[in-house]
Protein backbone atom coordinates (compact mmCIF):
# COMPACT_ATOMS: atom_id res chain seq x y z
CA UNK A 1 0.00 0.00 0.00
CA UNK A 2 1.52 3.08 1.43
CA UNK A 3 4.99 1.45 1.19
CA UNK A 4 4.94 0.47 -2.17
CA UNK A 5 3.40 4.04 -3.60
CA UNK A 6 6.45 5.44 -1.53
CA UNK A 7 8.64 2.76 -3.29
CA UNK A 8 7.66 3.55 -6.43
CA UNK A 9 8.03 7.31 -6.27
CA UNK A 10 11.30 6.77 -5.11
CA UNK A 11 12.32 4.22 -8.41
CA UNK A 12 10.36 6.85 -10.74
CA UNK A 13 12.66 9.69 -9.29
CA UNK A 14 15.79 7.87 -9.95
CA UNK A 15 14.63 6.18 -13.30
CA UNK A 16 14.13 9.89 -14.51
CA UNK A 17 17.86 10.58 -13.90
CA UNK A 18 18.70 7.62 -16.22
CA UNK A 19 19.60 4.56 -14.50
CA UNK A 20 21.45 2.21 -17.04
CA UNK A 21 22.03 -0.79 -14.93
CA UNK A 22 25.23 -2.91 -15.23
CA UNK A 23 27.01 -4.02 -18.52
CA UNK A 24 25.68 -7.74 -19.29
CA UNK A 25 28.78 -9.62 -19.56
CA UNK A 26 31.35 -11.41 -17.66
CA UNK A 27 30.38 -11.19 -13.86
CA UNK A 28 33.17 -12.49 -11.35
CA UNK A 29 32.34 -15.76 -9.04
CA UNK A 30 32.40 -13.70 -6.17
CA UNK A 31 30.14 -11.18 -7.15
CA UNK A 32 27.99 -13.80 -7.77
CA UNK A 33 24.53 -13.76 -5.80
CA UNK A 34 24.68 -16.93 -3.44
CA UNK A 35 21.74 -19.39 -4.80
CA UNK A 36 20.72 -20.20 -1.38
CA UNK A 37 19.44 -16.59 -0.46
CA UNK A 38 16.74 -17.08 -3.46
CA UNK A 39 14.64 -19.43 -1.27
CA UNK A 40 14.54 -16.47 1.38
CA UNK A 41 14.65 -13.52 -1.18
CA UNK A 42 11.29 -11.09 -1.98
CA UNK A 43 10.84 -7.79 -3.22
CA UNK A 44 10.98 -4.94 0.27
CA UNK A 45 7.89 -3.34 -1.38
CA UNK A 46 5.82 -6.28 -2.94
CA UNK A 47 7.06 -9.01 -0.78
CA UNK A 48 6.93 -10.99 -4.31
CA UNK A 49 8.84 -13.12 -5.69
CA UNK A 50 11.97 -11.78 -7.53
CA UNK A 51 14.26 -13.57 -10.84
CA UNK A 52 17.98 -13.32 -10.83
CA UNK A 53 19.44 -12.45 -13.63
CA UNK A 54 22.96 -13.81 -13.79
CA UNK A 55 23.92 -11.50 -16.65
CA UNK A 56 23.55 -8.62 -14.70
CA UNK A 57 23.87 -9.29 -11.80
CA UNK A 58 20.28 -8.23 -10.63
CA UNK A 59 17.50 -9.70 -9.02
CA UNK A 60 14.46 -8.42 -10.47
CA UNK A 61 10.61 -7.72 -9.60
CA UNK A 62 9.35 -7.89 -12.84
CA UNK A 63 5.78 -6.60 -12.04
CA UNK A 64 7.17 -3.54 -10.21
CA UNK A 65 9.80 -3.32 -13.35
CA UNK A 66 12.62 -2.75 -10.90
CA UNK A 67 15.76 -4.09 -10.82
CA UNK A 68 18.00 -4.71 -6.93
CA UNK A 69 21.89 -4.97 -7.94
CA UNK A 70 24.33 -7.52 -6.38
CA UNK A 71 27.36 -6.25 -5.51
CA UNK A 72 30.17 -8.27 -4.32
CA UNK A 73 28.24 -11.38 -3.73
CA UNK A 74 25.82 -8.77 -1.02
CA UNK A 75 22.49 -8.19 -2.43
CA UNK A 76 21.30 -4.54 -2.00
CA UNK A 77 17.71 -5.18 -1.23
CA UNK A 78 17.10 -1.21 -0.21
CA UNK A 79 14.59 0.29 -2.77
CA UNK A 80 16.38 3.51 -3.06
CA UNK A 81 19.01 1.95 -4.76
CA UNK A 82 16.64 -0.13 -7.46
CA UNK A 83 16.86 0.90 -10.68
CA UNK A 84 14.07 0.52 -13.25
CA UNK A 85 14.05 -1.73 -15.97
CA UNK A 86 11.77 -0.26 -18.32
CA UNK A 87 11.68 2.11 -20.82
CA UNK A 88 8.22 3.30 -19.96
CA UNK A 89 6.65 3.35 -15.96
CA UNK A 90 6.12 0.30 -14.19
CA UNK A 91 3.39 -2.40 -15.03
CA UNK A 92 -0.32 -1.06 -13.63
CA UNK A 93 0.37 -2.48 -9.99
CA UNK A 94 2.06 0.46 -9.16
CA UNK A 95 0.24 4.03 -8.30
CA UNK A 96 1.31 7.24 -9.91
CA UNK A 97 2.14 10.27 -7.41
CA UNK B 1 12.09 4.43 39.76
CA UNK B 2 14.75 4.49 37.17
CA UNK B 3 13.40 7.23 35.56
CA UNK B 4 13.58 9.44 38.14
CA UNK B 5 17.15 8.45 39.19
CA UNK B 6 18.43 9.68 35.36
CA UNK B 7 18.62 13.02 35.37
CA UNK B 8 18.99 13.34 31.93
CA UNK B 9 16.13 11.08 31.33
CA UNK B 10 14.12 13.86 32.93
CA UNK B 11 15.35 16.60 31.24
CA UNK B 12 14.86 14.97 27.69
CA UNK B 13 10.90 14.16 29.29
CA UNK B 14 10.65 17.90 29.75
CA UNK B 15 12.39 19.41 26.95
CA UNK B 16 11.41 16.61 23.89
CA UNK B 17 7.56 17.04 24.55
CA UNK B 18 7.36 21.21 24.28
CA UNK B 19 10.18 21.24 21.78
CA UNK B 20 8.13 18.30 19.64
CA UNK B 21 5.10 20.21 19.68
CA UNK B 22 6.73 23.81 18.49
CA UNK B 23 8.34 22.42 15.83
CA UNK B 24 5.21 20.45 14.63
CA UNK B 25 3.73 23.55 14.62
CA UNK B 26 6.24 25.59 12.79
CA UNK B 27 7.36 22.84 10.70
CA UNK B 28 4.65 21.07 9.64
CA UNK B 29 4.34 17.66 8.58
CA UNK B 30 6.50 18.37 4.81
CA UNK B 31 9.50 17.20 6.81
CA UNK B 32 7.99 14.05 8.11
CA UNK B 33 6.73 13.29 11.75
CA UNK B 34 9.40 14.14 14.43
CA UNK B 35 11.77 11.51 16.37
CA UNK B 36 14.64 12.00 17.89
CA UNK B 37 18.51 11.49 17.44
CA UNK B 38 20.26 10.52 20.48
CA UNK B 39 18.64 13.68 22.84
CA UNK B 40 17.92 16.13 19.39
CA UNK B 41 14.65 16.22 17.51
CA UNK B 42 15.04 15.61 13.95
CA UNK B 43 12.78 13.94 11.58
CA UNK B 44 12.54 10.52 10.45
CA UNK B 45 14.72 11.07 7.05
CA UNK B 46 17.05 13.37 8.65
CA UNK B 47 17.53 10.37 11.55
CA UNK B 48 17.96 7.42 9.31
CA UNK B 49 20.77 9.53 7.35
CA UNK B 50 22.54 10.34 11.22
CA UNK B 51 22.52 6.68 12.13
CA UNK B 52 23.59 5.65 8.77
CA UNK B 53 26.58 8.19 9.16
CA UNK B 54 27.41 7.22 12.65
CA UNK B 55 27.76 3.50 11.55
CA UNK B 56 29.54 4.49 8.32
CA UNK B 57 32.04 5.94 10.24
CA UNK B 58 32.87 3.66 13.28
CA UNK B 59 32.32 0.33 10.98
CA UNK B 60 36.24 -0.28 10.59
CA UNK B 61 36.76 0.10 14.73
CA UNK B 62 33.33 -0.91 15.92
CA UNK B 63 34.65 -4.50 17.24
CA UNK B 64 37.93 -2.41 18.76
CA UNK B 65 35.55 0.53 20.41
CA UNK B 66 32.80 -3.07 21.58
CA UNK B 67 36.26 -4.27 23.57
CA UNK B 68 36.88 -0.60 25.02
CA UNK B 69 33.99 0.26 25.97
CA UNK B 70 32.57 -2.88 27.90
CA UNK B 71 35.85 -4.14 28.89
CA UNK B 72 34.91 -6.77 26.73
CA UNK B 73 31.93 -7.86 28.39
CA UNK B 74 29.87 -7.21 25.14
CA UNK B 75 31.41 -10.97 24.05
CA UNK B 76 30.07 -12.14 27.47
CA UNK B 77 26.54 -10.97 26.73
CA UNK B 78 26.53 -12.56 23.22
CA UNK B 79 27.54 -15.99 23.75
CA UNK B 80 25.09 -15.91 26.75
CA UNK B 81 22.56 -15.01 23.73
CA UNK B 82 23.62 -17.44 21.46
CA UNK B 83 23.36 -20.28 24.86
CA UNK B 84 19.44 -19.08 25.16
CA UNK B 85 18.81 -19.49 21.41
CA UNK B 86 20.15 -23.65 22.13
CA UNK B 87 19.93 -23.76 18.10
CA UNK B 88 19.95 -27.50 16.92
CA UNK B 89 21.17 -28.34 13.38
CA UNK B 90 18.83 -27.89 10.87
CA UNK B 91 18.13 -24.05 12.61
CA UNK B 92 17.34 -20.93 10.32
CA UNK B 93 18.59 -17.88 11.32
CA UNK B 94 18.21 -14.27 10.39
CA UNK B 95 20.24 -11.74 12.26
CA UNK B 96 19.03 -8.65 11.32
CA UNK B 97 21.62 -5.64 12.17
CA UNK B 98 24.20 -8.14 12.60
CA UNK B 99 26.63 -5.88 10.61
CA UNK B 100 30.17 -7.24 11.67
CA UNK B 101 28.75 -10.52 11.65
CA UNK B 102 29.53 -11.40 16.03
CA UNK B 103 25.75 -13.54 16.52
CA UNK B 104 26.19 -15.24 13.40
CA UNK B 105 29.61 -16.95 14.08
CA UNK B 106 28.81 -17.34 17.49
CA UNK B 107 25.73 -19.50 15.87
CA UNK B 108 27.67 -21.30 13.78
CA UNK B 109 30.17 -22.20 16.03
CA UNK B 110 27.22 -23.60 18.55
CA UNK B 111 25.39 -25.74 15.93
CA UNK B 112 28.75 -27.25 14.18
CA UNK B 113 29.48 -27.98 17.93
CA UNK B 114 26.08 -29.77 18.84
CA UNK B 115 26.72 -31.16 15.56
CA UNK B 116 30.25 -32.88 16.42
CA UNK B 117 28.52 -33.67 19.62
CA UNK B 118 25.73 -35.88 18.43
CA UNK B 119 27.83 -37.64 15.91
CA UNK B 120 30.24 -39.05 18.51
CA UNK B 121 27.09 -39.63 20.56
CA UNK B 122 25.92 -42.07 17.74
CA UNK B 123 29.22 -43.54 17.58
CA UNK B 124 29.17 -44.51 21.40
CA UNK B 125 25.78 -46.07 21.62
CA UNK B 126 26.57 -48.39 18.87
CA UNK B 127 23.55 -46.60 16.54
CA UNK B 128 23.15 -47.56 12.77
CA UNK B 129 25.49 -45.43 11.35
CA UNK B 130 25.79 -45.79 7.06
CA UNK B 131 29.31 -46.33 6.12
CA UNK B 132 29.04 -42.53 5.08
CA UNK B 133 28.37 -41.22 7.76
CA UNK B 134 30.81 -43.04 9.93
CA UNK B 135 33.17 -42.43 7.10
CA UNK B 136 32.46 -38.64 7.68
CA UNK B 137 32.90 -38.92 11.02
CA UNK B 138 36.31 -39.75 10.81
CA UNK B 139 36.77 -37.13 8.07
CA UNK B 140 37.38 -32.96 8.56
CA UNK B 141 35.03 -32.82 5.92
CA UNK B 142 33.17 -29.92 6.71
CA UNK B 143 29.95 -30.32 4.14
CA UNK B 144 27.62 -31.83 6.76
CA UNK B 145 29.42 -30.36 9.56
CA UNK B 146 26.30 -27.42 10.29
CA UNK B 147 23.40 -30.18 9.73
CA UNK B 148 21.59 -27.27 6.93
CA UNK B 149 21.95 -24.48 9.52
CA UNK B 150 21.73 -21.53 7.81
CA UNK B 151 21.89 -17.16 9.09
CA UNK B 152 21.29 -14.65 6.99
CA UNK B 153 22.96 -11.58 8.16
CA UNK B 154 21.10 -9.18 7.37
CA UNK B 155 22.17 -5.06 7.60
CA UNK B 156 21.25 -1.78 5.92
CA UNK B 157 24.74 -0.26 6.16
CA UNK B 158 26.68 -1.17 3.53
CA UNK B 159 30.34 -0.46 5.46
CA UNK B 160 28.95 -2.61 8.29
CA UNK B 161 28.11 -5.96 6.01
CA UNK B 162 32.05 -4.88 4.53
CA UNK B 163 33.98 -5.43 7.46
CA UNK B 164 31.51 -8.33 8.78
CA UNK B 165 32.19 -9.90 5.34
CA UNK B 166 36.25 -9.58 5.39
CA UNK B 167 36.00 -11.01 9.35
CA UNK B 168 33.93 -14.04 8.10
CA UNK B 169 37.19 -14.35 5.36
CA UNK B 170 39.58 -14.10 7.80
CA UNK B 171 38.26 -16.57 10.49
CA UNK B 172 37.55 -18.72 7.92
CA UNK B 173 33.59 -18.56 8.09
CA UNK B 174 31.86 -19.14 4.67
CA UNK B 175 29.51 -22.53 4.68
CA UNK B 176 25.63 -21.60 5.84
CA UNK B 177 26.16 -17.83 6.10
CA UNK B 178 24.99 -14.98 3.69
CA UNK B 179 25.15 -11.39 3.77
CA UNK B 180 21.93 -8.94 2.66
CA UNK B 181 21.77 -5.48 2.43
CA UNK B 182 18.34 -4.76 3.96
CA UNK B 183 16.40 -2.13 6.29
CA UNK B 184 14.71 -4.03 9.56
CA UNK B 185 11.69 -2.12 8.90
CA UNK B 186 11.16 -3.47 5.13
CA UNK B 187 12.44 -6.80 5.08
CA UNK B 188 13.16 -8.38 1.46
CA UNK B 189 12.05 -12.06 3.16
CA UNK B 190 8.84 -14.12 2.50
CA UNK B 191 6.94 -14.91 5.22
CA UNK B 192 7.45 -17.28 7.60
CA UNK B 193 10.68 -18.32 6.71
CA UNK B 194 13.37 -18.50 9.68
CA UNK B 195 13.11 -20.25 12.99
CA UNK B 196 14.68 -17.55 14.89
CA UNK B 197 14.98 -13.80 14.26
CA UNK B 198 17.58 -11.91 16.33
CA UNK B 199 18.84 -8.29 16.14
CA UNK B 200 21.93 -7.58 18.84
CA UNK B 201 22.22 -3.99 19.71
CA UNK B 202 20.30 -3.03 16.76
CA UNK B 203 16.96 -1.99 17.21
CA UNK B 204 17.45 1.40 19.05
CA UNK B 205 19.07 2.58 15.93
CA UNK B 206 15.54 1.58 13.88
CA UNK B 207 13.79 4.71 13.00
CA UNK B 208 10.62 2.85 13.46
CA UNK B 209 10.72 0.24 16.09
CA UNK B 210 6.75 -0.94 15.54
CA UNK B 211 7.64 -1.38 12.02
CA UNK B 212 11.13 -3.95 12.55
CA UNK B 213 8.59 -5.73 15.25
CA UNK B 214 5.92 -6.52 12.58
CA UNK B 215 8.46 -7.75 10.04
CA UNK B 216 10.44 -9.80 12.44
CA UNK B 217 7.03 -11.53 13.14
CA UNK B 218 5.63 -11.96 9.69
CA UNK B 219 8.92 -13.91 8.44
CA UNK B 220 9.51 -16.05 11.43
CA UNK B 221 7.97 -19.45 10.86
CA UNK B 222 5.08 -20.26 13.23
CA UNK B 223 6.90 -21.54 16.31
CA UNK B 224 9.12 -19.67 15.73
CA UNK B 225 11.47 -17.25 18.44
CA UNK B 226 12.47 -13.41 18.61
CA UNK B 227 15.28 -12.18 20.29
CA UNK B 228 16.30 -8.84 20.87
CA UNK B 229 19.68 -7.93 22.92
CA UNK B 230 19.47 -4.17 23.69
CA UNK B 231 21.28 -1.99 26.25
CA UNK B 232 17.79 -1.61 29.20
CA UNK B 233 17.38 0.23 32.16
CA UNK B 234 19.65 -0.29 35.15
CA UNK B 235 17.62 -1.12 38.25
CA UNK B 236 20.17 -0.39 41.23
CA UNK B 237 20.48 3.33 41.85
CA UNK B 238 24.28 3.49 42.89
CA UNK B 239 24.96 1.21 39.70
CA UNK B 240 22.96 3.36 38.00
CA UNK B 241 24.73 6.89 39.09
CA UNK B 242 27.99 4.74 38.42
CA UNK B 243 26.69 3.77 34.69
CA UNK B 244 25.60 7.31 33.83
CA UNK B 245 29.30 8.80 34.64
CA UNK B 246 30.91 6.24 32.71
CA UNK B 247 28.36 6.65 29.90
CA UNK B 248 28.62 10.30 29.74
CA UNK B 249 31.93 10.87 30.65
CA UNK B 250 34.61 7.74 29.44
CA UNK B 251 32.75 6.81 26.32
CA UNK B 252 33.10 9.57 24.28
CA UNK B 253 36.24 10.20 25.22
CA UNK B 254 37.21 6.66 24.47
CA UNK B 255 35.40 7.51 21.03
CA UNK B 256 37.68 10.43 20.44
CA UNK B 257 40.84 8.54 21.41
CA UNK B 258 40.13 5.00 19.81
CA UNK B 259 38.11 5.90 16.45
CA UNK B 260 38.70 9.70 16.33
CA UNK B 261 34.82 10.51 16.61
CA UNK B 262 33.76 11.95 19.65
CA UNK B 263 30.41 12.51 17.95
CA UNK B 264 29.06 9.02 16.80
CA UNK B 265 29.87 7.53 20.69
CA UNK B 266 27.80 10.43 22.12
CA UNK B 267 25.03 9.54 20.04
CA UNK B 268 25.61 5.45 20.99
CA UNK B 269 25.25 6.67 24.54
CA UNK B 270 22.09 9.47 24.27
CA UNK B 271 20.26 6.65 22.13
CA UNK B 272 20.98 3.96 24.55
CA UNK B 273 18.83 6.25 28.07
CA UNK B 274 16.45 7.16 24.75
CA UNK B 275 15.52 3.42 24.16
CA UNK B 276 12.27 1.98 26.20
CA UNK B 277 12.57 0.44 29.42
CA UNK B 278 12.49 -3.31 29.70
CA UNK B 279 8.35 -3.50 30.59
CA UNK B 280 7.84 -0.78 27.72
CA UNK B 281 9.28 -2.72 24.88
CA UNK B 282 7.87 -6.40 26.37
CA UNK B 283 4.47 -4.33 25.73
CA UNK B 284 5.77 -3.50 21.98
CA UNK B 285 6.94 -7.04 21.05
CA UNK B 286 3.44 -8.31 22.02
CA UNK B 287 1.93 -5.89 20.34
CA UNK B 288 3.35 -6.97 17.21
CA UNK B 289 1.55 -10.36 17.68
CA UNK B 290 4.29 -11.86 19.86
CA UNK B 291 3.34 -14.40 22.38
CA UNK B 292 5.22 -15.31 25.48
CA UNK B 293 6.83 -12.68 25.68
CA UNK B 294 9.48 -12.02 28.49
CA UNK B 295 13.22 -10.69 29.14
CA UNK B 296 16.12 -11.60 31.03
CA UNK B 297 18.08 -9.08 33.04
CA UNK B 298 22.05 -9.19 32.53
CA UNK B 299 24.52 -6.96 34.65
CA UNK B 300 21.38 -5.68 36.37
CA UNK B 301 19.57 -4.31 33.74
CA UNK B 302 22.72 -2.68 31.97
CA UNK B 303 21.37 -5.14 29.14
CA UNK B 304 18.36 -7.16 28.45
CA UNK B 305 17.29 -9.81 26.27
CA UNK B 306 13.83 -9.86 25.62
CA UNK B 307 12.33 -13.03 23.85
CA UNK B 308 8.80 -13.65 22.43
CA UNK B 309 7.28 -16.85 20.04
CA UNK B 310 5.13 -16.29 16.80
CA UNK B 311 2.54 -18.41 17.41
Amino acid sequence: GEAMLRGATVVLRRALSGGQGPEPGQVPGSARLEPSLLRFLVCPLSKRPLRYNEATNELINEELGIAYPVIDGIPNMIPEAARTTQKKPPAEGSKQP
Amino acid sequence: AAAGLCPYRALLARRGGALRAFCGSVRGLAAGPETHFGFQTVTEAERREKIYRVFESVAKKYDVMNDSMTLGIHRVWKDILVHKMNPSPGTLLLDVAGGTGDIAFRFINYVRCVRERQLQQKIRHHQNLSWQEIAESYQEDKSKSLGDSQVVVCDINKEMLKVGKQKAQHLGYSEGLSWVLGNAEELPFDDDKFDVYTIAFGIRNVTRIDLALQEAYRVLKPGGRFLCLEFSQVSNSLLSRLYDLYSFQVIPVLGEVIAGDWKSYQYLVESIRRFPPQEEFKAMIEDAGFFKVDYQNLNSGIVAIHSGFKL
